[in-house]
């Protein structure tokens, strides 16, 4: 059953800045949906229109089976976001943020009680009780400021870049996190990211959004051939060095569909490890000085390059 | 019992923030204790006996002014530190949410003035006309702190940063205060400069709260003109303040 269903959505700042741009989404109860797309690429606005924040200059938009504009009072109760900027007031403690919050969604003190317990033994908070909330790590206070969000038993819990400017660790924590909301609380996650991997390994469907609209949605295993498409990368000295042997090496079989990157040359590849032995044997035979070869998984970047090439993959797989 | 939860949270704000009390009640006390002091004996000549009970009531207006403009700084400081965002996204009426930020100004006032009340009591300052005329300084001064409150909250909503709207209570602020009754009394101005001070509200505020500490007897038709303006003026700034944050979401 849909709990999101974006149609045709459109938003235009005063500034005359065109966020989203005709972006169709629909989003499935119970899943990580996560929403990838480079800073600019108008996540932030979607999510700020779906949480009754910014009203949208054209289009529809339905959560829970409510029109978002006509019934915000009622989608408000049923959905929590954890911003960007994390939203925790630092002058109240732990725990007096997380009963102000189940204060504003009306939860009775005794069940807000029992549940902040429950969410701070889930989420691993209770050994940071006795500290201030402002000397908390970036990490903890995300963590705090999620659980917090979950005190009001939200139906879709929204998040936005939550791992953006964590260490590897920490991401690792917060994936964990977030599989739990899915899998113990029932919670639909709406996430968004510029992290291919994040999002390849947590959600259960992935789109992807370019120029305020989305580009393509699927699964993970249907984006496969954008997501996890090996690469072979071959560095040059100067830009001019590799656009010399860019033109040398074209119609050489591996770098067929190769790309001329700066002072890189980039390549799709079938089979890495072959093609890395034969393009650094190609090399070599035709005596091409070259700073280095590797393999590589795609950035988000990548697979931009690649659904621009062929307009035609845009939409549903 | 969403304004009791916000205005709660703000509450906590102001004591984890005590230099803000300290610093908005600085300059109305030098005003209160020093310049009384120094221009006092000047206005013996001129009729007034205690000049520091004459300026008072303007100190009131001043110390509103800037315990509530401290009010509008928390809404950059809740922006910048993202509960801004989640209050609206609450199921919370926004009125109570301009309300609960609104009646921490006001407590924060009622603070303030209350400390310049019991300095002031060192001055020979008292209030002539008993007890109903305290109660009646208590109702204007809440609704006074009431206005200058959502006016606050309104212009701290339309100006981008803190610099700014500093920069701008100022400039509000001090002419509003230099041209009504505060310091002087209007009987001896003339011209362009009677009518400025005629046409400032807190001129007349000011003078009811006046006529309260020097009165032993309440002119109502006096007051009862002041207390209706100020209604008047209070749902003015209420109603803006919520369209503002209205608006806000809006765009």
């Amino acid at each position: 059953m849909p709990v999101i269903q974006v149609q045709n959505l459109v938003k235009q700042y005063k500034n005359g800045a065109q966020a989203l741009n005709g972006l169709n989404l629909t989003v499935e109860s119970g899943e990580i949906f996560s929403l990838l797309g480079p800073n600019g690429a108008g996540k932030s606005t979607l999510i700020n229109i779906l949480t009754t924040y910014l009203r949208p200059t054209s289009g529809n938009a339905a959560i829970l089976g409510k029109d978002l504009y006509r019934e915000a009072a009622y989608i408000r109760s049923g959905i929590a976001c954890a911003a960007q900027r994390t939203s925790i007031d630092t002058h109240l403690s732990l725990t007096e943020n997380m009963m102000f919050q189940s204060r504003l969604y009306r939860i009775p003190t005794t069940e807000a009680k029992q549940r902040m317990k429950n969410l701070i033994d889930c989420f691993g908070l209770t050994r940071y009780l006795k500290y201030p909330v402002s000397s908390y790590s970036g990490g903890i206070t995300r963590r705090l400021d999620i659980a917090l969000n979950m005190m009001s038993n939200p139906k879709i819990l929204f998040l936005d870049e939550p791992t953006t400017g964590m260490d590897i660790q920490s991401r690792m924590a917060m994936w964990n996190m977030l599989k739990k909301i899915r899998n113990k609380f029932g919670i639909t996650v709406f996430l968004t990211t510029h992290y291919l991997e994040e999002a390849d390994r947590l959600s259960d469907t992935i789109c992807i959004m370019k120029e305020g609209r989305e580009a393509i949605q699927g699964t993970p295993n249907a984006l496969r051939s954008y997501l996890r498409q090996d690469m072979v990368k071959i560095s040059f000295e100067t830009k001019e060095a590799a656009k010399a042997a860019f033109e040398q090496l074209r119609g050489f079989h591996p770098l067929q569909s190769s790309d001329l990157r700066d002072n890189a040359i980039v390549t799709n590849s079938e089979n890495r490890r072959k093609d890395l032995i034969k393009i650094n044997r190609c090399l070599l035979e035709h005596d091409i000085c070259f700073t280095g070869i590797e393999a590589m998984q795609p950035s988000l970047d990548d697979v931009f390059i690649s659904l621009t090439e062929d307009t035609g993959k845009e939409g549903r797989v | 019992m969403s304004v009791v939860n916000i205005l709660w949270r703000n509450i906590k704000w102001r004591f984890n923030n005590a230099f803000t009390i300290m610093i908005t009640i600085v300059q109305p006390m030098l005003w209160l204790v020093l310049y009384s002091s120094v221009a006092g004996q000047s206005m013996q000549g001129m009729g007034i006996e205690n000049y520091t009970a004459f300026i008072l009531p303007g100190l009131i207006v001043l110390v509103s002014f800037s315990a509530c403009s401290s009010g509008g700084i928390m809404n950059y400081l809740m922006k910048t530190g993202g509960s801004f965002y989640r209050v609206l996204i609450a199921p919370v009426h926004r009125s109570s949410i301009v309300l609960g930020q609104m009646l921490e100004a006001v407590l924060c006032t009622f603070l303030e003035v209350a400390i310049m009340c019991i300095v002031s009591l060192f001055f020979s300052v008292s209030i002539a006309s008993g007890i109903a005329g305290f109660m009646l300084i208590i109702l204007i001064v809440f609704m006074t702190a009431f206005f200058i409150s959502g006016l606050t909250y309104t212009i701290s909503l339309c100006l981008p940063n803190e610099v700014i709207y500093e920069t701008v209570m100022n400039a509000i602020v001090l002419p509003i205060f230099f041209l009504s009754t505060a310091l002087f009394p209007a009987e001896n101005l003339s011209g362009g400069l009677a009518v400025a001070v005629h046409i400032n509200p807190f001129t007349h505020v000011i003078n009811a709260l006046r006529s309260l500490f020097f009165d032993a007897t309440i002119m109502i038709e006096n007051i009862l003109p002041v207390i209706l303006l100020l209604m008047v003026m209070c749902c003015g700034s209420f109603a803006l303040a919520l369209w503002k944050l209205k608006r806000e979401m809006r765009d």
